[in-house]
């Protein structure tokens, strides 16, 4: 290759590698101990707190303990596994093989531990700030504003080292694992940015800058794509370097991972409204995030065909090898997963699976079987190598095997039975026809030895893993950390990236596609005339594209090998491929004008009161059990529609100003975007909805009194917190510069508003003969006032207003439908346009 | 014709757009992938398992 004579000696920055190993163990255990707590949580409400009452022997006393309840600790669960446990393994990868793919050093021992502590810092702050509620209520985004800027500094600190290493690399060709690499870095930063921009209202509070329909989209394209490129990717890459190292074998074919990496890259970052699926997202975004789904199969398979053909001829080390056990099996786990991911969003399959345990399960065989079967086998393939020593135990590495294989099979397959059981429990309808077969609660306890073999199935992964913690701890104390030293001929700088940056797009094929794809699309927006204008001149394009390849035909030929060889040009055109993937989806939702889009339903504005309600359902994690979205299904539409109301679906319009929008993604506890009602007579604010405020009080206190068999906690410090009246006023401020039209209001006035509401539900719990058993002596005005200041008031206030809005007739009549598989639901009830407010609801 | 009939909203052309963006893609992708140069695909393929191949000597210090 294009080499001097020059050698130099080079040790590697094991260290870090060691280092990101280790917390990829410790923090891998908590976040597994973490997700077993919440199973149990599941089957057993105790497991919220209570159960402290038993094992510190009746030192602590309550009902339960905020700090410890499924809506706070699921986040926790969910950001431990993917961001410390598999985060720090991506970075014990990407440091160990990027080195040696590139005979280098990394760039900066500096960068290297500012990005191994930054991120273990922002991991202990997660700890501490999701079980306390902080959160931003979105899913996997949960990490208050300051923590997000952290993350994001890390992050740039990390690519800075990743791409000075690529920058002095003494091998002039980028291996495909690099690649995945590059992909993963300048991915996950689109995504993370986009997705937590927000304006804070103070130093742990803040608002998505989007809403409703908008902020759905958004975090579905970057909750899809953390799957896609902090799970996938990454960990692809550490396929492409340390499978073939285990095998001592190639990969099968290089071509193929070429086509795997360009065709993954950019089918992935379509998907994302897959997530949305049958709510009332416009239709071609819907049928747009099903069809590349559908088409992932293909790239995906693709890897784990060439994956596991690469054992071709080593089959007989599965026997003996624990790595190689651990690969196979992950590789198997990701051709599953990524089967049934595209399964899962076929709208027909979507609407038996979503919002149930299916998705769970699904979920999971990514999670425990490609990522911590693929961590386990990295890990016991490096420590040896790390610690110059063998393995402590093959044996033991075997039986983490087995152990973990067992549990996430029987979690697997308990979630498939629980989530399809369920689903179709919840669409069953009553032999008279016109009602559904069963409550919600009902079909919950159906599902309880699903619930419990999930527990039990998570056991013992979390056993298996602990048991590679200590094979890991006992074979690094029998061997001494090392750091491989290599000579290497230096690669001179001139032989070496030597594409400019610009030539990467404005060059003879891609500058001829790019423009053929503007001309054509030119050709379908434009009026008539201009279009064939446009369609003469894409013909005259081609022609000279065809002319420029008979003449420069080694310039075309050579242009992806020379780009493959040069990581700048090569990353810009990786960030143009995700790039052109969200922006063709977001963008059409954010430049066309959102009230034209509510579907003849204005949501409601919020009170002073409900606002700091809702900010108490964010903060306790209630989106992760509670749903805000009626489909557009006639199962969902009979269960938690209205009575007389055709077409009871959740309409876009109705969230329009949910900063973040709640939609949800998981129904253990049933669907609320119908909980709210009118204003009571007689009130000025109170409003009453499916249930009244008592209903409401004593649910909260205790669910099991309202709703026999619920497993969802008790919630008794809303009854012993102060609602937060002060931060109201910035609140709103901040929420007005977002979009939401607020009236004009002084912070006197909002917090009048907010109290005389308050009372006003304080004092029908009063009359309603509500009783706090923490405060027995309280009654009457005594127990109206302290009520009128607690969480819980505010909390109610906010669950009696969910689905109110202003309905909206259109100007002129009926407008012309759109064209669409659901054409027959547009027939049934017109499409609305806004001008005036005639009813609400 | 085809385009008449889907085509009742303008955002309904970006599903379209993003198969011929994809279409071209993958197809590039394939013809460079088949098109590989022997030499140059066998050593990419055997980067992984050749960390010394361009080192004249490989040793190990212990840390610390």
């Amino acid at each position: 290759m294009n080499q001097t004579k020059t050698n130099t000696t080079i040790t590697y920055d094991d260290t870090s590698v060691r280092q990101f190993m280790i917390a990829s163990i410790i923090w891998g255990i908590v976040g597994m101990l973490v997700g077993v707590i919440i199973a149990t949580q599941l089957s057993w409400w105790q497991m919220n707190g209570k159960f402290l009452e038993s094992i510190s022997f009746g030192l602590f006393q309550g009902e339960g303990l905020s700090y410890l309840t499924f809506g706070r600790l699921r986040p926790l669960h969910t950001n431990a596994v993917i961001f410390a446990f598999v985060g720090n393994m991506m970075f014990a990868g990407v440091y160990y093989s990027t080195q040696r793919l590139c005979k280098a050093r990394m760039a900066s021992d500096k960068l290297s531990r500012l990005h191994f502590w930054g991120w273990q810092t922002i991991i202990v702050a997660a700890a501490i700030t999701l079980p306390a509620g902080l959160t931003r209520g979105k899913e996997y985004a949960e990490l208050i504003w300051p923590i997000n800027i952290a993350v994001a500094l890390i992050w740039v600190v990390f690519a800075i080292n990743f791409f000075l290493t690529i920058a002095k690399r003494n091998e002039p060709s980028l291996y495909v694992a690099l690649w995945f690499y590059i992909a993963t870095i300048i991915t996950i930063a689109m995504l993370y940015i986009v997705n937590h921009l927000s304006i804070p209202t103070s130093w742990i509070h803040s608002y998505p800058i989007f809403g409703g329909l908008q902020d759905g989209l958004v975090q579905w394209w970057y909750g899809h794509n953390a799957v896609a490129f902090f799970l996938t990717t990454p960990i692809l890459g550490i396929m492409y370097y340390f499978l073939p190292k285990a095998a001592n074998r190639p990969v099968y074919s290089y071509r193929l991972s070429i086509i795997h990496f360009w065709s993954l890259v950019f089918i992935y970052i379509w998907a994302g409204p897959h997530h949305l699926l049958n709510t009332d997202l416009p239709r071609w975004l819907q049928m747009l995030g099903m069809l590349f789904s559908l088409m992932l199969w293909a790239p995906s398979w693709g890897g784990m065909l060439n994956g596991l053909l690469t054992l071709r001829g080593a089959w007989a080390k599965l026997r003996t090898d624990p790595v190689i056990k651990f690969f196979v099996a992950g590789i198997t786990f990701y051709g599953m997963a990524t089967f049934e991911g595209p399964l899962l969003s076929i709208r027909a399959v979507n609407a038996i699976s979503h919002y149930t345990d299916w998705t769970i399960g699904h979920v999971h065989s990514g999670a425990l079987g490609w990522n911590g079967f693929m961590a386990a086998g990295l890990f016991y393939w490096l420590a040896p190598r790390l610690w110059k020593t063998n393995l402590w135990s093959t044996a033991l590495a075997n039986m983490h095997f087995w152990i973990g294989l067992v549990g996430i099979l029987i979690y697997v397959a308990a979630m498939w039975t629980a989530g399809i059981s369920q689903a179709l429990m919840l669409h069953e309808i009553a032999p008279s026809g016109t009602t559904l077969k069963y409550e919600f609660i009902d079909t919950l306890k159906s599902i309880h030895v699903e619930y419990f073999l999930r527990s039990f199935g998570g056991l013992l992964y979390l056993i298996g893993f602990i048991l590679c913690g200590i094979n890991i701890l006992m074979t690094a104390r029998s061997g001494v950390p090392t750091n491989d030293s290599v000579e290497v001929a230096v690669v001179a700088r001139e032989k070496k990236d030597t594409m400019r940056w610009g030539e990467s797009l404005v060059n003879d094929p891609l500058a001829y596609i790019f423009l053929g794809i503007i001309l054509v699309c030119l050709w379908f927006f434009l009026p008539a005339h201009a279009n064939l204008g446009a369609l003469v001149a894409a013909i005259l394009l081609a022609i000279k594209a065809v002319r420029s390849f008979q003449t420069n035909k080694e310039t075309w030929v050579n242009w992806h090998e020379r780009l493959v060889d040069n990581y700048l040009p090569f990353t810009l055109l990786v960030f143009v491929s995700v790039a052109i993937g969200g922006a063709l989806q977001i963008i059409p939702s954010l430049v066309v004008n959102r009230d034209k889009n509510i579907e003849g339903r204005l949501q409601e504005l919020y009170t002073p009161l409900e606002l700091a309600g809702r900010d108490i359902y964010v903060s306790e994690g209630c989106y992760n059990c509670h749903s805000q979205a009626i489909r557009t299904l006639k199962p969902d539409v009979m269960r938690y529609g209205r009575n007389g109301i055709a077409d009871d679906y959740s309409h876009l319009g109705e969230s329009l100003y949910d900063h973040p929008y709640q939609w949800g993604s998981k129904r253990t506890g049933p669907d609320l975007a119908r909980e709210g009602g009118s204003i009571v007579k007689g009130a000025k604010l109170m409003r009453s909805g499916r249930r009244d405020n008592v209903w409401h009080f004593n649910h909260f206190l205790n669910p099991r009194e309202t709703s026999k068999g619920s497993n969802m906690p008790n919630y008794p410090w809303l009854f012993e917190s102060k609602t937060d009246f002060k931060s109201l006023p910035k609140k709103i401020a901040v929420q007005q510069k977002i979009g939401v039209p607020w009236p004009a209001m002084s912070k006197d006035e909002i917090e009048q508003s907010a109290r005389g509401q308050a009372m006003e539900i304080a004092n029908s719990l009063v009359k309603g003969g509500v009783y706090l058993t923490a405060k027995p002596d309280l009654s009457g005005d005594a127990l109206r006032n302290y009520l009128s200041e607690q969480q819980v008031v505010a909390l109610i206030a906010y669950m009696q207003k969910l689905g109110a809005y202003r309905e909206v007739k259109p100007e002129g009549g009926t407008q012309p439908s759109p064209l669409d598989p659901d054409s027959y639901r547009a027939t049934a009830m017109p499409i609305a346009r806004p001008t005036a407010s005639i009813n609400s609801h | 014709m085809f385009r008449r009939i889907i085509l009742e909203d303008w955002t309904h052309i970006i599903p379209i757009v993003s198969f011929a963006i994809f279409f071209v893609v993958f197809a590039y992708a394939t013809i460079r992938a088949l098109k590989l140069a022997e030499k140059h695909r066998e050593h990419l393929e055997t980067m992984p398992l050749d960390d010394t191949s361009n080192a004249s000597s490989h040793h190990s210090h212990p840390t610390l």
